[in-house]
C-alpha cells in the first residue's frame, strides 16, 4: 500500500475508497482471529473433556464428572445424565448437578423418544442423545441470566463419540470388576484347597483355605514350586515324578478324582482328594494361546479317612464280637442234636445257649446304638427333668432283680432341674451304675452323688471296685476298648458301653470322666456334667432360654 | 513450598529505582520462572497426584525448557510482546496435560497487550496481568473458586491493577500481586473442582491445593523475585 500512496498522488475519493478496504480488512482479520480463538476455545474443551473420560473411575463418578463439565461447557445451571442398558429401553438417572436438578429430572425415562419428548416439553432444558445402544441421554437447563452456550453445546455433540465409548468403557470396567469379585468371593471363601499354578508349576494363586491348610500365605506361597508349597514327597503322598499337576499339564487331560497327602501347617501329613484341571491363560493380545496352568481342588480327607479306618476296625470287632456268641451256641445245638445226653447235661447246655443268647441280643441293642449315635445329627429330646427322679427311676428298675440294695444315693433334695433328653440320660445312669454293680465285688455299695458346679450338675457314681489303670482311662472311652484288668476278669462285657455313654453325655453338652475315688479308697469315680435349665428360678417345665456364650463350656474338673 | 520468609512487605516509599521492563527484564524474568518451577516441581507433581494425573510438575519443567530453547533462538532485539506470544505458543505445543494450553493462552495474551512497545510501563504491566487472567479463564471456561490456576491468578492480576491505579510502583504493585496469589493459592484447598481431572473426585476434591493454583503462585512470585 506505501507503493499506491508513494507513487500516485491520491484523489479524495481514492483515499475514501482504500479507508473502506482497510476497514474491510481489518474486519475480516478480527473475524477471522475470533474465529480460530473460538476454534482453539472449542478444541481445548474437548481435548480438557476427552482427557475427563480418558481418566476412568466408576460410571458414578465418570457420569457426575460429565455432567459437571458438559454444564459449565453449555453455561447452564443445572444438568443431569441417564443410562440405560443395552438392549433395555428404561434409562435411569445416573447423576445430576446443579441447583433444581433433583427435582427438575425425573429417576427413569422409558427409552429415548420419551426422554426426547420430556426434555422438549421443557423451554429451559436441552436434551442430547449421547448414545442411541446403550441409551445415554444428557439434559441440561439454562439458566435464567443467560441462554445456553452453543459453542459448548457443540463440543458435546462433537464428543458424543468419546463420550459413548467412555460410558461403554466404565460399563465394562464396573461388570467385570463385579465378575471378578463373584468369581474372587467363591475362590476365596471356599473350604477346599485352591491353587493354581503356572507351566513351571509355580503357585500363582493360592485360595485362604488353601493358606490355612498349610499354614502358608499366598504371598510366600506365590513364585515357588507346587512340590515346594504341598510337600507331597516329604508327606508320602506321591513322588516328585507322578505330581499330578504335571500330569495335567503334559497330557493335557483333566484328572477328576485323586488322593494325595501334603505336609499340613504343623509339618503333618494331610490326606487330601480332589480334581486337577488345566487352562490356558489369556494372552498379552488377549486373545486365548498363552500359556497353560493347572488348578487344583482339593479337600483335607484325613478326618474321613480316620473314619474310615474307625468303621473297618468297627466291622471287624463286631464280627468277632458275634462270631464268638454264635459259635457257642451252634456247639451247643450241634452237641444237643448228635449226642444222647443225661436230661440234666441236656438243660445246662440249654440254660447256657440262653445266657449267650441274652449276651447276644445285648451286643446287638448296643451295637444299633452306637449306629444311632454315628447318624448326624443326633437328635436329643431336650426337657427339663429332675436328677433326683431319674434315680428314683434306676432304684425302681434294680429292684425287680434285688440289686437295689447295694445302691446308695447321696444327692441333695434341693438339686436345680437339668435339661436333658431323659431317656438318653437315664441310659447313662443305668449303664455306669450296671458297670460299677458288675465290677464290684457283690454287696460293696455303689454310691451315687451330684452336686452343682456354675450351669452344670455334675453327677458320680462311685463303686469298690478293681478300678481302671489310669494308662486304660482315655481308651475305655472308645469302642471296643475293655481295660486289660476287666478282660482278665472273664466278666463279659462288649467294649461299646462307656463309649456309648460318652457320646451322650457330650452330644448334651458335657463331659465324661474317669478319675480315682476322691475319698482314697480303691474304684473308680465316673462322673458326667449335664446342663442345667437355663434360669434357674423357673419352675421345671417352663420355657427354656439359651445359655450364656461364657458358660457354655463345662467345668474342667470334675469329680475329683 | 515457597519459603513466606522472602516475602517482602510492601514499603510506603516504594522502590528507589524501579527498573525498566524491557525485553532483558522479560528474558531474566522466564529464567527466574524456569529455576522456580523446577525447584518445586517434585511438590507440583505430588499435589497432582492427588487431583489429577500426577505430572504437573514435570510438564512444566519440560514446558519452560522448551521455552528457554526458544528464547535462545530468538533474536536479542525481539520485543517483550513477540517474546511472550512466542513463549506462549511454546508452552501450548510442549507441556502435555491441560496447563500447557492454559499458561500458553496468558503468556499469548499477555503478549498481544504488550504489542510493539518495547518497555512496558505499569499500566501495560497491569492490563497485561487482566487480559492474561481473562484469556485463561476464557480458554478453561473456569471462575475464581473452581479450584484452578485462575484462583491465583485473577487475585494477582486484581491486586497488581489496585496498586497501579492507587499511583504504587511496579515493585510495590508486584509484592502486592504475589501476597494475593498466595492466599488465593492458600484458598484453594476447602474447595471442591469444578473442572479439569479433579471432577471426577467430587466434594473428596477439598482438603488439598489445587497444584494449578500453586504452579501459578509461583509464576507470579518469580516475578517479585530478583
Amino acid at each position: 500500500m506505501t507503493d499506491v500512496v508513494g507513487h500516485v498522488p491520491a484523489s479524495e475519493e481514492e483515499i475514501a475508497r482504500l479507508r473502506g478496504r482497510i476497514d474491510r480488512l481489518e474486519t475480516e482479520s478480527r473475524r477471522a482471529f475470533d474465529d480460530a480463538q473460538r476454534e482453539a476455545d472449542a478444541l481445548f474443551a474437548q481435548y480438557q473433556l476427552s482427557q475427563l473420560l480418558a481418566s476412568g473411575g466408576s460410571l458414578g463418578e465418570l457420569a457426575t464428572a460429565v455432567v459437571m463439565e458438559l454444564v459449565r461447557l453449555s453455561g447452564a445451571e443445572a444438568g443431569a445424565i441417564w443410562l440405560g442398558e443395552r438392549g433395555w429401553a428404561v434409562l435411569t438417572r445416573a447423576a445430576w448437578v446443579g441447583p433444581g436438578a433433583d427435582a427438575r429430572s425425573p429417576a427413569q425415562l422409558g427409552g429415548l423418544d420419551a426422554a426426547r419428548s420430556w426434555s422438549a416439553s421443557d423451554e429451559r432444558c436441552t436434551g442430547l442423545v449421547l448414545d442411541e445402544e446403550p441409551p445415554t441421554f444428557l439434559a441440561v437447563w439454562a439458566s435464567d441470566a443467560q441462554p445456553l452456550d452453543t459453542e459448548g453445546l457443540r463440543v458435546a455433540q462433537l464428543a458424543r463419540h468419546e463420550l459413548g465409548v467412555a460410558f461403554a468403557g466404565a460399563r465394562l470396567r464396573e461388570a467385570l470388576e463385579r465378575e471378578r469379585h463373584d468369581l474372587a468371593a467363591i475362590v476365596d471363601s471356599a473350604t477346599d484347597l485352591i491353587l493354581q499354578v503356572d507351566e513351571e508349576r509355580r503357585v500363582l494363586r493360592l485360595n485362604p483355605a488353601g493358606e490355612t491348610l498349610l499354614g502358608a500365605s499366598l504371598l510366600e506361597a506365590a513364585g515357588r514350586t507346587c512340590a515346594e508349597v504341598l510337600g507331597c514327597d516329604v508327606a508320602g503322598g506321591h513322588r516328585e515324578a507322578d505330581c499330578p499337576l504335571a500330569e495335567v499339564l503334559a497330557s493335557g487331560a483333566p484328572i477328576a478324582y485323586r488322593e494325595t497327602a501334603l505336609r499340613g501347617r504343623q509339618g503333618d501329613a494331610v490326606w487330601v482328594a480332589g480334581s486337577y484341571t488345566w487352562s490356558v491363560g489369556e494372552a498379552a493380545d488377549g486373545f486365548a494361546g498363552g500359556a497353560r496352568t493347572a488348578t487344583a481342588i482339593l479337600r483335607d480327607i484325613n478326618a474321613v479317612r480316620a473314619l474310615e479306618q474307625l468303621r473297618e476296625g468297627f466291622v471287624a470287632t463286631v464280627s468277632h464280637e458275634l462270631r464268638t456268641p454264635l459259635a457257642l451256641i451252634r456247639g451247643y445245638a450241634d452237641t444237643l442234636l448228635h449226642l444222647e445226653l443225661d436230661a440234666a447235661t441236656e438243660r445246662s447246655y440249654v440254660e447256657r445257649i440262653h445266657q449267650v443268647t441274652d449276651r447276644l441280643a445285648a451286643l446287638v441293642t448296643q451295637i444299633l446304638d452306637v449306629t444311632r449315635l454315628d447318624a448326624d445329627p443326633l437328635v436329643l429330646e431336650r426337657a427339663p427333668a429332675s436328677f433326683a427322679a431319674l434315680v428314683a427311676r434306676l432304684r425302681g428298675d434294680l429292684a425287680l432283680t434285688g440289686e437295689d440294695g447295694r445302691l446308695v444315693v447321696d444327692v441333695p433334695a434341693d438339686l436345680p432341674p437339668v435339661e436333658v433328653d431323659s431317656g438318653r440320660i437315664g441310659q447313662v445312669l443305668e449303664n455306669v451304675v450296671a458297670n460299677a454293680l458288675k465290677y464290684a465285688p457283690d454287696e460293696t455299695p455303689v454310691v451315687i452323688g451330684a452336686a452343682v458346679e456354675g450351669d452344670w450338675l455334675v453327677a458320680t457314681v462311685d463303686d469298690d471296685g478293681i478300678g481302671i489303670p489310669e494308662a486304660e482311662r482315655r481308651l475305655v472311652l472308645e469302642p471296643f476298648h475293655r481295660a486289660g484288668n476287666v478282660r482278665e476278669s472273664r466278666i463279659p462285657g462288649t467294649g461299646l458301653g462307656l463309649y456309648i455313654c460318652r457320646r451322650l453325655i457330650e452330644a448334651h453338652g458335657g463331659e465324661l470322666r474317669i478319675a480315682d475315688r476322691p475319698d482314697g479308697r480303691p474304684g473308680t469315680r465316673i462322673s458326667f456334667s449335664l446342663p442345667l435349665l437355663p434360669n434357674r428360678g423357673r419352675a421345671v417345665g417352663g420355657e427354656a432360654e439359651p445359655r450364656s456364650a461364657g458358660s457354655g463350656r463345662p467345668p474342667e474338673s470334675v469329680g475329683g | 513450598m515457597p519459603a513466606e520468609s522472602t516475602v517482602r512487605p510492601p514499603t510506603p516509599t516504594g522502590a528507589a529505582a524501579d527498573p525498566i521492563v524491557d525485553a532483558r527484564a522479560v528474558r531474566d524474568y522466564l529464567a527466574r520462572a524456569r529455576r522456580i518451577v523446577t525447584r518445586h516441581a517434585a511438590y507440583l507433581t505430588r499435589l497432582d497426584a492427588v487431583l489429577g494425573d500426577g505430572d504437573h510438575g514435570d510438564n512444566l519443567v519440560i514446558g519452560f525448557r522448551a521455552v528457554e530453547a526458544i528464547l535462545d533462538e530468538l533474536p536479542p532485539d525481539t520485543r517483550p510482546g513477540e517474546l511472550l506470544q512466542a513463549v506462549g505458543h511454546r508452552l501450548v505445543a510442549a507441556v502435555g496435560g491441560a496447563s500447557g494450553p492454559l499458561y500458553g493462552t496468558a503468556f499469548i495474551e499477555a503478549g498481544f497487550r504488550a504489542g510493539d512497545a518495547d518497555t512496558l510501563d505499569p499500566t501495560i504491566l497491569s492490563d497485561m496481568l487482566a487480559v492474561a487472567a481473562d484469556g485463561l479463564g476464557r480458554r478453561g471456561r473456569c471462575a475464581v473458586g473452581d479450584k484452578t490456576i485462575l484462583d491465583a491468578l485473577r487475585p494477582a492480576a486484581d491486586a497488581f491493577a489496585r496498586v497501579v491505579g492507587a499511583g504504587g510502583s511496579p515493585a510495590q504493585a508486584v509484592i502486592a500481586a504475589e501476597l494475593a496469589a498466595r492466599d488465593g493459592m492458600r484458598s484453594t484447598r476447602a474447595l471442591v473442582a469444578r473442572r479439569g481431572l479433579a471432577l471426577r473426585l467430587g466434594e473428596r476434591s477439598a482438603g488439598h491445593l489445587d497444584p494449578g493454583a500453586v504452579s501459578c503462585f509461583l509464576l507470579v512470585r518469580a516475578l517479585a523475585l530478583r
